[in-house]
């Protein structure tokens, strides 16, 4: 059990800078996810974490030692790989008694150690077959088993289920979530997807080209995304970020006019959430919505209708009751309560206005 | 079951398609076969105008020297016997015994000690066996014409090649110029492709090109250019080695060297492909589980890259032990390996006893590539089709 702590961490390859400046401490016992698009930086951050890839500058710590200098084999990490990494010519057996053969663990206490950890991941019926002869998400499980058989200080996960076909994917996520738990050993987890960060994190980093663009809460970065990167990256659908700018406290773009959003002046991004916003109902005397323009497509989810429209210069969508109906062409005016938009820097993309602590805009949003 | 039949050729193209494989078959399988008759006949039957008497060898049977039809059953049975050995059980039994990490050296003693033991029971036990049946059998009437002789058939030329001329001592040579080349090739390759399949350097593209440069070379540019140093080497090694400084030329240890000089780039090609066909992933996963770079490589790569090395062992194997151009040049008289000894033998050409006998010892050269397709076909195919080995 030991904490993760990376300072300053940087990987360059030539002029090519893979991660800027890494800085961060992961708590014992922690679930980390690192989210980001490929390319970000996440894997080589996991991989020098792991000693895979050697640190250009920076120092990384594992518990209280520094490991920079360490070999794979001397950090005492798990790792567990997005093809799974099994070795071909062993079963299952010995796929997952191998660490403990090669840290010359006593012979007497492989057997058992082997099948408490197969029996975790479900494996019991299938210890004598061949990687070959096992489907994906077995072959996902024996990569978990051969982690968890040695007890380590840090598991490394590089996108463990990318590989699977999707009802596989929710079902092992929840295994591996509910593993975490009962091991109580701290967890990196690299990912592309943020349904997985969002259902699996403690905290997640998300980057992009090498930097850290925020770190937080699932509920953190979705309700308070620290600059449009963020907010355009996590959701499904991703907030809608519009273009305009802000004249005497009221932002105006294309097709939209919110009034009370902020103070400062000049160009800017709105972002908002397609749950967020309502449509307005006509004839019920009510004022015109904050964005007026024609429908350019309906879809219907099932427990949800979504209308899209054309407006500061994107297409935004927004969430209607799933028995709306309407013509592709039709006027739709969309309700959009200032406080729960989010004002960016139309320069850099950073947040402009001040983060709400998690939870209380929802419960303001829930009360009205 | 539609798809198969609608790629099934059609019954002329079949046909021709059988025919054409047979023909070449039989142009490429007859001229081996004919030497290997020849070789167990008197010169008078060998060199006969008529095919029958070839095959047959009358003369060489009224010489007292023929098999008997009991002999011939017997002597199918064992090669049968000797077959199903080498292809269905040699490879359980040395996976039993030798384990996963010691499994290459495995095949080699394997190999080695089932060449001996199937050499042992042709040339000693059978004779021996067919002897004593043939004894017993004489002289009861009628099932006694089984044990009179049916086919010509002598040895003596093999014996008198081998024995008297000292074949064996060629056999020797090429024996230790093979197995250096195959050891030398092999250590380097595996170590040279694997590192050259896992760098992300891009020295390792100019090495690659240069080796392919080397290899395009001819030998003979090769040979010419090792010669004269070859020559002169004591003269050359002197201040080094002092009054031990060996002369290189007519050494067969000495050819090692050029024949791995000519094999190497295509040793390390080769290997470095079949490395690059297993992920990284691998290698990392083993480092991490608590293995060092070296450890890896030895303990989960190399079990899964065997196939390989066997194809690329057996390709060195056969440019080795085929070689003529450069141990005949490198070689003195007296210490030649097998091929450029027979070449000398055709040479000699003196009567037709003469020519016989270097034909017995060009047939006698075919037998350890036989035995060895025999004994590695399951892992020559294997690494021949080898694809990706996925976890």
């Amino acid at each position: 059990m030991a904490e993760v702590r990376l300072e300053h961490v940087t990987k360059r390859w030539g002029a090519f800078v893979g991660v800027a400046d890494f800085d961060l401490t992961i708590a014992d016992r922690e679930f980390l996810v690192l989210l980001g698009p490929s390319g970000c930086g996440k894997t080589t951050t996991m991989r020098m974490i792991a000693g895979l890839e050697d640190a250009t500058s920076g120092s990384i710590y594992i518990g209280d030692r520094r490991v920079n200098d360490l070999d794979p084999k001397d950090r005492d990490v798990a790792m567990v790989f997005q093809s799974y990494g099994l070795y071909p010519n062993m079963n299952v057996y010995e796929n997952i008694r191998f660490p403990l053969k090669v840290r010359k663990v006593p012979a007497s206490e492989h057997d058992e150690r082997v099948r408490r950890a197969s029996a975790m991941v479900e494996l019991d019926a299938f210890l004598h077959r061949k990687p070959a002869e096992l489907s994906g998400g077995q072959r996902q499980r024996v990569a978990l088993a051969r982690a968890i058989v040695r007890e380590p200080t840090v598991f490394l996960m590089d996108e463990p289920l990318s590989n699977l076909d999707a009802k596989l994917r929710v079902s092992t996520r929840a295994q591996i979530k509910n593993l975490q738990h009962e091991l109580k050993v701290t967890t990196i987890y690299v990912t592309h997807d943020q349904i997985e960060a969002m259902t699996l994190a403690d905290r997640v980093v998300v980057m992009n080209k090498g930097v850290i663009q925020q770190v937080g809460t699932p509920t953190e970065i979705y309700d308070d995304p620290a600059n449009t990167f963020v907010a355009g990256f996590i959701g499904s659908p991703a907030m809608n970020l519009m273009e305009g700018k802000v004249e005497r406290g009221v932002f105006v773009g294309q097709n939209v006019r919110v009034p009370g959003v902020s103070t400062k002046e000049g160009p800017a991004t709105l972002g908002f959430r397609a749950e967020d916003a309502s449509l307005v109902m006509e004839g019920a005397g009510e004022r015109p919505g904050e964005i007026v323009a024609p429908i350019y497509t309906l879809e219907l989810l099932g427990d949800a209708t979504m209308i899209t429209v054309r407006a500061g210069g994107a297409l935004v969508s927004v969430k209607a009751h799933k028995d709306y109906r309407a013509e592709i062409g039709d006027m739709v005016g969309i309700r959009l309560a200032p406080e729960l938009c989010h004002l960016f820097d139309a320069e850099s993309g950073a947040r402009l206005t001040p983060a709400r602590a998690a939870g209380g805009v929802r419960a303001v949003a829930a009360a009205r | 079951m539609m798809s198969a039949k609608t790629v099934q050729p059609s019954a002329p193209l079949r046909w021709t398609i059988g025919l054409f494989l047979a023909t070449w078959c039989l142009i490429a399988a007859f001229p081996l076969f004919w030497i290997a008759v020849m070789s167990f006949k008197l010169p008078v039957d060998a060199f006969s105008a008529n095919p029958l008497t070839v095959i047959f060898g009358p003369q060489t049977r009224a010489a007292g020297q023929g098999l008997s039809l009991l002999d011939l059953a017997l002597g199918l049975a064992t090669l049968a016997a000797l077959y199903v050995v080498a292809a269905k059980k040699l490879g359980g039994w040395v996976e039993r015994v030798a384990g996963e990490t010691w499994l290459p050296l495995g095949w080699v003693v394997g190999g080695l000690l089932y060449g001996a033991v199937a050499a042992g029971v042709l040339v000693v036990l059978l004779p021996a066996v067919a002897g004593g049946l043939e004894a017993v059998v004489r002289p009861i009437p009628l099932v006694g014409l089984l044990a009179e002789p049916a086919i010509g058939l002598t040895l003596e030329h093999y014996a008198n090649i081998w024995f008297e001329q000292e074949f064996y001592r060629n056999f020797i040579n090429s024996l230790v110029v093979t197995a250096g080349v195959v050891t030398i090739s092999l250590t380097v390759g595996t170590l040279a492709g694997y590192a050259l399949a896992r760098t992300r350097s891009s020295l390792a593209f100019w090495l690659l090109i240069s080796a392919l440069i080397f290899r395009a070379l001819p030998h003979s540019v090769l040979v010419s250019g090792y010669l004269p140093p070859f020559i002169n080497s004591a003269e050359i090694l002197e201040p080094f080695l002092g009054d031990a400084a060996p002369t290189l030329y007519g050494q067969p240890w000495a050819v090692i060297l050029v024949l791995v000089a000519i094999n190497q780039p295509f040793t390390i090609w080769m290997l470095r492909s079949f490395f690059a066909n297993i992920p990284a992933e691998l290698d990392e996963a083993a480092r991490v589980d608590g293995c060092t770079h070296f450890g890896a490589f030895r303990r989960v790569i190399m079990p899964v890259m065997w196939p390989g090395v066997i194809t690329t062992g057996l390709f060195s194997f056969l440019l080795a032990y085929n070689d003529f151009l450069v141990t005949s040049l490198l070689l003195d008289a007296q210490n030649q390996t097998m091929v450029p000894a027979i070449a000398s033998f055709f040479n000699r050409e003196t009567t037709t006893t003469d020519q016989v006998r270097a034909v017995a010892a060009a047939v006698s050269i075919t037998a350890p590539l036989f035995l060895l397709v025999i004994v590695f076909q399951r892992q020559i195919v294997s690494g021949l089709t080898a694809g990706a080995v996925k976890g």
